[in-house]
């Protein structure tokens, strides 16, 4: 009994050891600024002061800059933004300006932002100011400057640059999505800002366009095009305008960018659904898979080592992922009888994907490329398909009918509520999120 | 789906103005419009081509798919000046990548049985059309089973 007791006390200890230990791991080693949090909790609480602006024009560029910071920030789910307290700036003289860091810490704000915009002719200058409040040290100090047009950018790029600052890892400003939409009767392709800002059509077919992925480097959109009568892989060179068609017979389905030169996709003119790695140009590289079921949608580790996709070689749709230098096929989902639309991490070993299940939902699962750790991310929201990474790994964009027609989502990558991206008539389906930013 | 009305529309209209324009001639074979067996069209003195069906995420012939596809391939036979295109489709559920390889294989396990009661493969394509053209709208099995389906389409 003593025995079992004293074995019970050191497990306790061990355990506790273990939970405490990494964090003064993380803590002695950090050398720059990154707030140290633990996995999954809370996030940076922020205070992003009302930007100082002396002048009308000012004035105005101020408060539309505050508005764009604010719902980027906002956006990342980085941060907890926290309302300035009423007496954070004290005015020592007319012209200098103190931060009150103990107004600051007691409303709980880890770090302070402020700033400045002033006007040189016609270019607005806006000088940013980082502080941890509790050490009242200055983390960073940068300018950013443009014209009336650059608002929306200055404001994101200093949102990236205090992302980067704090988390040490680039963010989704500069990002784009593309996503099919229905709204003129055709499924046509479109793409807009990480935030759904600035909607642009892309194609007028006329026709059917199915599952658009824009290329690491942004020079290349793949997507499947029924303009000739059958489904073909397009690729659009969007620098210089033209598009590459696959030449061969029979169809083409749902292609996967490797790196920025080759895009994998399944075509079936010989007679098998096998995917193939194809250059810019349009032309093969080489066979991938070698199976007489149905092998669609290749998505890649972000090194192009491995490949993930749906096969039903063993019946049902399940995910399997092979080694390309080896060919060597593992088979990656055990659970759920319908598993597809996988999508690689572009910074993890984590795969998103869809399950159909019994009830008739489709519900967005994440997996490890091991096999392990499969968590569902959604659930009771009806169908949720096609999810699709952000650029840094955080978050998933993902098409939902929860609230009737098929409207685009996006959640963490860790689940949790959606928030619907845009505001569109029609159907919005097939998202993919750039890698570029 | 609001993008499947003009699509189907302009098949449609094509189609009644083809059968319009050569009503007295024995080839014409309008698009089944209801139930399988497709109920024959008035117009029509030779067994027609016939749409086939098919089970829930199967690719593989029915009882009553056989039969059909034994009525199509003599029309085929028949019909020497006329190649046929067929279309390969799915219900709305699932996911719409997986349907369209669903869509290829049903429309390639007809063509494979009709190429193996002897007509030439080269007169036979195959399209699939995934979950993208229902021919029924609608949420239940009822639509979902007549959306299942081989569609043959003379050219």
């Amino acid at each position: 009994m003593m025995q079992f007791f004293r074995g019970v006390v050191f497990s306790v200890f061990a355990l506790l050891f273990c939970l405490l230990f990494p964090l003064h791991l993380v803590a002695a080693e950090g050398q720059e600024y990154i707030a140290i949090r633990k996995e999954g909790s809370g996030n940076i609480a922020l205070v992003l002061d009302k930007l100082d602006a002396k002048g009308r024009k000012e004035t105005k560029f101020a408060q539309s800059l505050d508005v764009t910071m604010h719902d980027g920030l906002d956006f990342t789910r980085l941060f907890s933004l926290i309302s300035p307290p009423l007496n954070v700036k004290e005015h020592s003289d007319r012209n200098s300006v103190v931060i009150n860091f103990p107004a600051l810490t007691s409303v709980g704000a880890e770090v302070y932002v402020g700033g400045v915009v002033t006007m040189k002719s016609d270019t607005i200058i806006l000088d940013m100011k980082v502080y941890e409040a509790a050490g009242s040290k200055l983390l960073m100090s940068k300018t950013y400057s443009g014209t009336e047009a650059d608002l929306r950018s200055m404001a994101h790029a200093f949102c990236a640059d205090l992302v980067q600052l704090l988390t040490g890892k680039r963010s989704v400003f500069g990002s784009k999505i593309v996503f099919i939409s229905n709204k003129t009767g055709f499924k046509e392709i479109y793409e807009c800002e990480f935030d759904g800002y600035g909607v642009r059509q892309l194609t007028n077919s006329k026709s059917i366009s199915m599952n658009p992925v824009l290329s690491p480097d942004g020079r290349y959109l793949a997507y499947i095009d029924f303009s000739s009568g059958r489904p073909a892989l397009s690729i659009r060179n969007l620098t210089g305008g033209r598009t590459a068609v696959v030449g061969k017979s029979a169809v083409s389905i749902d292609p996967g960018w490797r790196n920025s030169n080759e895009v994998a996709a399944t075509l079936s003119f010989d007679g098998n659904q096998e995917i193939y790695l194809v250059n810019t140009d349009g032309t093969i590289s080489r066979k991938v898979t070698n199976s007489k079921s149905i092998n669609i949608s290749p998505t890649f580790s972000p090194d192009g080592s491995k490949m993930a996709f749906v096969s039903s070689r063993n019946g049902l749709p399940q995910l399997f992922i092979q080694d390309l230098a080896s060919g060597q096929v593992n088979r990656l989902t055990f659970s759920g009888r319908y598993n597809t639309q996988p999508s690689w991490s572009p910074v993890s070993d984590k795969i998103v994907y869809t399950t159909w299940e019994k009830g008739g939902e489709i519900n967005i699962f994440t997996i490890n490329a091991d096999g392990s750790g499969l968590t569902q991310l959604t659930q009771n929201c009806g169908e949720n398909k096609s999810p699709s990474w952000s650029p840094d790994g955080e978050m998933i964009v993902f098409t939902s009918n929860r609230q009737g027609k098929e409207k685009l989502y996006v959640m963490s990558a860790k689940g949790g509520d959606g928030r619907i991206l845009l505001q569109v008539d029609g159907e919005q389906t097939q998202p993919s999120w750039s890698l570029f930013r | 789906m609001n993008s499947v009305k003009p699509l189907l529309r302009s098949l449609f209209i094509p189609a009644m103005f083809f059968l319009g324009a050569c009503g007295c001639c024995e080839k014409v074979v309008a698009p089944p419009p209801a139930a399988p067996p497709p109920p024959p069209a008035p117009v029509i003195v030779l067994p027609g081509l016939g749409d086939v069906f098919y089970d829930f995420d199967r690719s593989d012939l029915r009882e009553e798919a056989v039969v059909q596809l034994k009525t199509n391939a003599n029309w085929i036979a028949a019909n020497a000046a006329n190649n046929v295109i067929i279309e390969g489709h799915c219900d709305e559920r699932g996911t719409s990548e997986y349907n369209l390889a669903l869509g290829e294989r049903r429309a390639n396990s007809a063509k494979d049985y009709i190429v193996n009661l002897g007509i030439a493969p080269a007169r036979l394509k195959t399209v699939s059309y995934g979950e993208e053209k229902p021919f029924v709208i609608g949420h239940t099995e009822e639509a979902w089973a007549q959306n299942r389906r081989a569609h043959f389409v003379a050219e």
